[in-house]
C-alpha cells in the first residue's frame, strides 16, 4: 500500500462536479483505493461516498493504493486533484 | 368539442396540433414481497433499468454537466449494494428497494450541515425518479426529448422545464397556473410560441390523444375540433404567419415616431442565444441583459472569471448597448447551492439589491466582470429594486471601488460607463426627482412596480384580472417618473413587459418614454406602432 497527503483545492470542495471526476478516475485505477479524511476512511470509487464526506476547500486528505499498479494509480490520482480536478 | 375561454394570453399566436400531457407520474412503488426464485430476476431488473436511464443520460451530460454526475451515482456501486440487499435480505421486491435505498442516501445528504450537500438530496432522488419511471415502464415527461409537434399542458412548468423547450416541436404552451409576467410566460413570449396560463383545471379528463386548437391572443382553447372548426383555424394560423412575416420587413425602419423623435426600441434578454436573436429584429441595444441565469443554472456562485467570459462575449456580440441588470434574485427564483432563509414574504424580502449589497465581495465578483467586459463593447450597468439614496450611493460606490482595484491591476474598463437603476418601488417612483440626480438613466419595471403599487402578488391566480399595468394608479407613477427623469436631463426607459405591450405604446410615447425594452417577439409589433 502506497499513500500520499493532498489538499482539496476546489474552491468550493469536492461537490458533485469534482467528486465525479474523481470518481470515476479512481474506477479507472485497477488498484483498491481509499481516500482518508479525519477520522473518515472512504471508498474513493464512491461518489456518494465521496460527496457525504463534504469535503471542504483547503482541506488535507490521503489518498491509498494498494494492488499491482498501486504506485502509478497514487500518481495520477495525486495529480488530478493538485490540477484542481477540472475546475 | 369542447371550448374554453381563458383571460390571460401570455404570447401571443395560433397552434394546431396534438397534446402532450406534462405531468408527474405515480412513483409508489408496488407492494408485495418476492420468494426466493425471484431474487436474480429482480436484481437484474435494477441492471437493466440502470443500462437504460445511463443511456439517457449520457445524452444529457453532454449538454448540462450536472447529469455526469448524475452518471457516476448511477454507477455508484453503494447504490447497487443497497438495492440488492434489501432484494436478498428483507425480500423486498426492485422499485420497493429502489425507494428505500434512495431515501436512505437522500436522508443522508439531506442531514448534512453543508448547504449544497443538503441540496444534493434532490438529484438522488431525481435519479431515484428516472429508475423508478424505467423499473415500472413508465416515460417521465421531458419536453427536451419531444420529438413530434404538439401543444403542452401542464399545471405549471418550471423555469428549468423551459428551458428544454424546442420552438420547433413545442408549437403551443397551456398552463394551469400561473400570471403572465410569470417566467414561463417571459420564456414563451421570446421564443414566440403561443401560451395561455391560468386556464385552471384542464388536464383532468384531458385524452392523451386529444387535439387542440388555441388562439392565445384570443384566449380561445378548443379540444377535439370539428372539421370545420379545424380547418377555420388551420386558415387563421396561415394568415397570423403572413402578418408576421409582413411585419418582419417593416424591420429594417428605424423606429421613430411620426413627430421625428428617434426611440430606443431595444430586447430583453436572459443569456447571449438571445442576444442573437433578438440583433436580427434590427434593436437598438439590449435594454436589459437579465444576468440571473449565470446563477440559476449553476452549482456555486459564478466566480468573476466565468462572469467575464459571458459579459465579454455579450458585449462584443452586441454593436449597440447592452445593459447588464446586477442580481435581482430571490421571490420566485431559487438557488440551488445557497439556502435562503423562510420569508413569508419574498418579493417583500432580502433580494437583488439587498443581497448584493450584504454579500459585497460577490456583488464585487460581478461588478468587476462587468467593468472588465465594458472593454469590449458599450456597456451600461443597471441596479434593481433599489428603495434609498443611499443604497444608490452604495452601490455606486462599489463600482468605484472596483474601478480603483482594476486600474490598479492594470485591466482596462470603460471610465466613463453609465450607472442607472431600475424603477420598480413606490418609493424610488416618489422620489424619483432625487434619484435622477444621481443616477445616470432610469428603466421603468412594471412588473414589479405594478404588483407593489396595486398590493397584488403576480402570481396569485385569484387576483390575476385585478393585476393590470393600465391601472390609472401604475400609469401616474410612470408619467411623474419620465417626468422627474427628463427635469435632470437623463434618459428614461422601460423594460417590463408592458414595454412589449402594443397597446401601451401610443400612451407611453406620449408621456415620453425614450426607451423601450422588450422580448424578442414583440418588437416588431412595437415598431409598427412606434412608427404610424
Amino acid at each position: 500500500m502506497v499513500s500520499e497527503k493532498v489538499t482539496v483545492k476546489n474552491p468550493s470542495g469536492l461537490h458533485a462536479r469534482p467528486a465525479s471526476i474523481l470518481a470515476h478516475a479512481a474506477g479507472q485505477c485497477k488498484s483498491e483505493v481509499m481516500i482518508v479524511y479525519g477520522e473518515r476512511k472512504l471508498q474513493a470509487k464512491s461518489i456518494l461516498n465521496i460527496m457525504s464526506a463534504a469535503i471542504k476547500s483547503g482541506s488535507e486528505i490521503e489518498i491509498q493504493c494498494s494492488g499491482d499498479t498501486e504506485a502509478e494509480d497514487l500518481k495520477t490520482l495525486v495529480e488530478l486533484i493538485e490540477s484542481g480536478l477540472g475546475e | 368539442m369542447k371550448e374554453v375561454y381563458v383571460a390571460k394570453t401570455a404570447s401571443r399566436g395560433i397552434a394546431v396540433a396534438g397534446v402532450l400531457k406534462y405531468q408527474e407520474p405515480d412513483y409508489t412503488p408496488q407492494s408485495g414481497n418476492v420468494t426466493d426464485e425471484q431474487i436474480e430476476t429482480e436484481k437484474e431488473k435494477f441492471v437493466k433499468a440502470r443500462e437504460a436511464v445511463k443511456a439517457v443520460l449520457a445524452d444529457l451530460a453532454s449538454q448540462n454537466e450536472i447529469f455526469a454526475a448524475h452518471l457516476e451515482i448511477l454507477d455508484d456501486f453503494t447504490l447497487q449494494d443497497g438495492i440488492c440487499s434489501k432484494i436478498e435480505g428483507e425480500h423486498k421486491n426492485v422499485q420497493a428497494a429502489l425507494h428505500d435505498t434512495i431515501e436512505e442516501l437522500a436522508a443522508i445528504f439531506a442531514m448534512m450541515d453543508d448547504d449544497y450537500m443538503r441540496e444534493r438530496a434532490a438529484d438522488i432522488r431525481d435519479i431515484g425518479k428516472r429508475l423508478m419511471a424505467e423499473l415500472k415502464g413508465i416515460s417521465l415527461p421531458d419536453l427536451g426529448s419531444l420529438s413530434r409537434e404538439a401543444i403542452v399542458v401542464a399545471r405549471d412548468l418550471y423555469p428549468s422545464d423551459t428551458v428544454k423547450i424546442n420552438p420547433e416541436f413545442v408549437k403551443g404552451i397551456i398552463t394551469e397556473e400561473g400570471g403572465v409576467t410569470s417566467h414561463v410566460s417571459i420564456i414563451a413570449k421570446s421564443m414566440n410560441i403561443p401560451t395561455l396560463v391560468g386556464v385552471g383545471s384542464l388536464l383532468e379528463g384531458l385524452n392523451e390523444d386529444a387535439v387542440i386548437c388555441m388562439d392565445a391572443e384570443r384566449g380561445m382553447i378548443i379540444i377535439d375540433p370539428d372539421e370545420a372548426t379545424l380547418a377555420d383555424y388551420q386558415a387563421r394560423k396561415e394568415s397570423y404567419e403572413k402578418e408576421r412575416l409582413r411585419l418582419q420587413s417593416l424591420r429594417n425602419t428605424p423606429a421613430v415616431t411620426k413627430d421625428g423623435k428617434r426611440i430606443s426600441l431595444c430586447a430583453n434578454v436572459g443569456n447571449l442565444e438571445d442576444i442573437q436573436k433578438a440583433l436580427e429584429m434590427n434593436i437598438d441595444g439590449i435594454g436589459l441583459f437579465r444576468s440571473e441565469f449565470l446563477y440559476m443554472e449553476n452549482t456555486h456562485f459564478p466566480t468573476e472569471e466565468e462572469q467575464f467570459q459571458v459579459y465579454s462575449k455579450a458585449a462584443a456580440l452586441c454593436p449597440k448597448e447592452l445593459t447588464i441588470r446586477t442580481l435581482d434574485i430571490g421571490g420566485d427564483k431559487e438557488l440551488s447551492y445557497f439556502e435562503f432563509d423562510k420569508e413569508e414574504n419574498p418579493f417583500l424580502g432580502w433580494r437583488a439589491i439587498r443581497i448584493s449589497l450584504d454579500m459585497k465581495d460577490m456583488f464585487k465578483q460581478q461588478l468587476r466582470a462587468i467593468l472588465r467586459a465594458s472593454d469590449f463593447g458599450h456597456v451600461r450597468i443597471m441596479f434593481p429594486m433599489i428603495i434609498s439614496i443611499e443604497e444608490l450611493r452604495a452601490a455606486r460606490e462599489a463600482v468605484e471601488e472596483c474601478k480603483a482595484e482594476l486600474k490598479a491591476e492594470g485591466k482596462a474598463y470603460d471610465e466613463g460607463i453609465e450607472l442607472g437603476m431600475m424603477i420598480e418601488t413606490p418609493a424610488s417612483v416618489l422620489l424619483a426627482d432625487e434619484f435622477a440626480r444621481e443616477a445616470d438613466f432610469f428603466s421603468i419595471g412594471t412588473n414589479d412596480l405594478t404588483q407593489y403599487l396595486l398590493a397584488i402578488d403576480r402570481g396569485n391566480k385569484k387576483l390575476a384580472d385585478k393585476y393590470d399595468y393600465f391601472h390609472p394608479a401604475v400609469l401616474r407613477a410612470i408619467s411623474q417618473v419620465i417626468e422627474a427623469g427628463h427635469r435632470e436631463g437623463i434618459k428614461v426607459g422601460m423594460c417590463g413587459e408592458m414595454a412589449g405591450d402594443y397597446r401601451a405604446v401610443k400612451m407611453l410615447l406620449e408621456m415620453g418614454l425614450d426607451e423601450f425594452s422588450m422580448s424578442a417577439g414583440s418588437i416588431d409589433y412595437v415598431r409598427e406602432q412606434i412608427c404610424s
